[in-house]
């Protein structure tokens, strides 16, 4: 090699490298057409495995939707007696409001409480027909955000004590448990996803393995002909990532019809409660999200695999 | 001073045995102290009869095989001491025409040939030309496209051929590269050797033809039973 001949294979270094990059590229994508069944087989089992973690995310991110749902009701009711006046129940929200475990109190007058009844389906015909409003004052009572359960749990059994109130009804014990269940739910799609994640990695890892048994003379011989390790695993590399790519929009394909496929019952469902459940799709954040670590999942399983199997092709 | 330390590079040998031995496990010696120096730019022929370790001391060369005793020094450099990305580099220096093909049978013929400049980087138009260039000197013209499952031995070991001169290596090693070619194949493939040689290539050659050795004439290392037993220059073989 005369010194322009250096000089230009230096110019030419990036040039190499995209070259071979490209050709790596290109192989990958002849492996996987080369064995189509193969390659529909991976991708379906591994898109499937996605599919799972990301329709518990779908799942999770609903209960916690839920579970905000009934925190709003988690306010103290305070029925007052049916002979509290006006009066009576301003000056006791009045009191009630200096309390430092309340954020806010709204008073609720029996005229109000009939039409939110009447509003309610069905029950106007009935309501219509009593002689007079049977309701009374209700205060409705919102904690602080900040308050300790126990602080509120005090204060509704002192309410509970005040000769003007006929009933207290309080929602945290409902919420605890609410966060108790979709906490452990958590827990328990966040391990599942792991493994599954794991699962995922395994199947384009025994993939690539099986490909790269069944070219154990090429690999062979690209050796012999002064590829680089780098060089020899790349194809498998590329091959790894688009399997994994591939398994991801299966995966994303996979959720997007179990939304349409809930969509309709979600919305009975919904309506049912009076349309305070708000159901939600995931949006293209998450989705997309998954497809970057599924093409990374990929490259890993790829990654491991060759690591082990090229090593052991190497002639000593 | 320092003038008298600078050696001339001619002197300096591209090949170097130095006691090698190699012992495959469960057998006897397949080499044996064997000691020789290849010069740049030098060819010769390593022959001797079935087994006598012409294949081996091939494969030492082209880090096939590490030696069990000994140093191999190829361009000034010690065998020993190369690791992964130094073996892939130095392979890159030398082709190679091994005594079965090796030949990827579900490509193409130029796919095949082309496989050296690809790992190189050559770009794809390049390839294509030098491929094609070193088709048409193994008498291969025109077969690019074909597969290498449909040509017949001699065919496939020209295939071979081209593939180890294609990238233009500084040092040719070839095992038996005429054995399945008729004879006058067999001597025109040994003077295109010869043209690389007197390009600057080094060419080792291992064969048992002794009327190829006898009308080629260059340097003889004779072999038996892993010892060299007989290295004749060029100038002395009968012809
Ligand atoms: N991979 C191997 N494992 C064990 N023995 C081998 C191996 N390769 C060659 N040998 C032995 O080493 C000796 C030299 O073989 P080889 O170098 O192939 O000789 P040649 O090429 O001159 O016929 C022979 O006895 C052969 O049986
Ligand atoms: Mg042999």
């Amino acid at each position: 090699m005369n010194s322009r001949e250096q000089a230009a294979t230096r110019r030419g270094a990036p040039a190499r490298w995209w070259r071979a990059h490209r050709w790596a590229l290109g192989q990958s994508l002849l492996r996987l057409r080369e064995r189509p069944l193969g390659t529909a087989l991976t991708v379906a089992v591994m898109g499937l495995a996605l599919a799972l973690p990301l329709s518990f995310y779908l799942v999770q991110i609903n209960l916690d939707r839920l579970g905000q749902a009934l925190g709003a009701q988690q306010a103290l009711n305070v029925f007052l007696k049916q002979d509290q006046t006006q009066a009576q129940a301003e000056a006791l929200a009045r009191t009630l409001r200096a309390d430092p475990a309340v954020a806010a109190v709204t008073l609720k007058s029996p005229a109000a409480g009939l039409s939110e009844l009447a509003a309610l389906q069905g029950f106007g015909p009935a309501l219509a027909a009593l002689p007079n409003n049977p309701l009374p004052w209700v205060l409705v009572l919102r904690p602080r955000a900040t308050a300790a359960p126990a602080a509120v749990r005090a204060l509704a059994t002192r309410l509970r004590g005040n000769s003007a109130v006929a009933l207290v009804q309080d929602q945290a014990p409902l919420r605890a448990r609410m966060d108790a269940l979709t906490g452990f739910g958590r827990r328990v799609m966040q391990v599942l996803g792991a493994l599954l994640a794991l699962a995922a990695v395994l199947v384009v890892g025994a993939s690539v393995r099986s490909d790269i048994q069944s070219r154990v003379d090429e690999i062979h011989v690209l050796q012999l002909v002064g590829a680089s390790a780098a060089f020899v695993r790349r194809p498998y590399l590329y091959a790894g990532f688009w399997l994994g790519l591939l398994s991801g929009a299966v995966a994303v394909i996979v959720v997007l019809l179990l939304e349409l496929l809930l969509a309709a019952p979600a919305a009975r469902l919904d309506a049912s409660w009076g349309g305070r459940l708000h159901f939600a799709a995931l949006d293209a954040t998450p989705l997309l999200v998954l497809l970057v670590c599924a093409a990374m999942l990929g490259w890993l399983g790829a990654r491991m695999a060759s690591a082990r199997h090229l090593a052991a092709a190497e002639p000593n | 001073m320092l003038c008298g330390l600078v050696q001339d590079q001619d002197d300096v040998p591209v090949i170097r045995f130095e006691q090698v031995s190699k012992r495959y496990p469960g057998n006897a010696n397949a080499l044996e102290a064997l000691s020789f120096a290849l010069a740049p730019a030098e060819m010769a022929f390593v022959t001797g009869h079935s087994g006598a370790g012409k294949s081996t001391l091939l494969k030492l060369i082209g880090l096939l095989e590490r030696p069990s005793h000994g140093a191999v020094t190829v361009a000034g450099r010690n065998l020993a001491q190369m690791r992964q990305r130094g073996i892939a580099q130095h392979r890159r220096m030398i082709g190679m025409v091994f005594q079965d093909h090796h030949l990827l049978l579900d490509r193409s013929v130029q796919a095949n040939v082309e496989l050296p400049l690809v790992v190189a980087g050559m770009p794809a138009e390049e390839r294509a030309k030098r491929a094609r260039a070193a088709l048409e000197k193994v008498g291969l013209g025109g077969m690019e496209q074909r597969l290498p499952v449909r040509l017949s031995t001699g065919e496939q070991q020209r295939v071979g051929i081209a593939r180890a001169i294609v990238a233009r290596p500084a040092v040719l090693l070839a095992d038996e590269p005429t054995g399945n070619l008729d004879p006058h194949l067999a001597v025109e493939i040994m003077g295109l050797f010869a043209e690389f040689q007197a390009i600057g290539t080094t060419v080792l050659v291992a064969t048992h033809d002794l009327v190829l050795i006898k009308r080629i004439r260059k340097r003889v290392l004779v072999l038996d039973h892993g010892r060299l037993v007989d290295d004749v220059p060029a100038t002395e073989v009968a012809a």
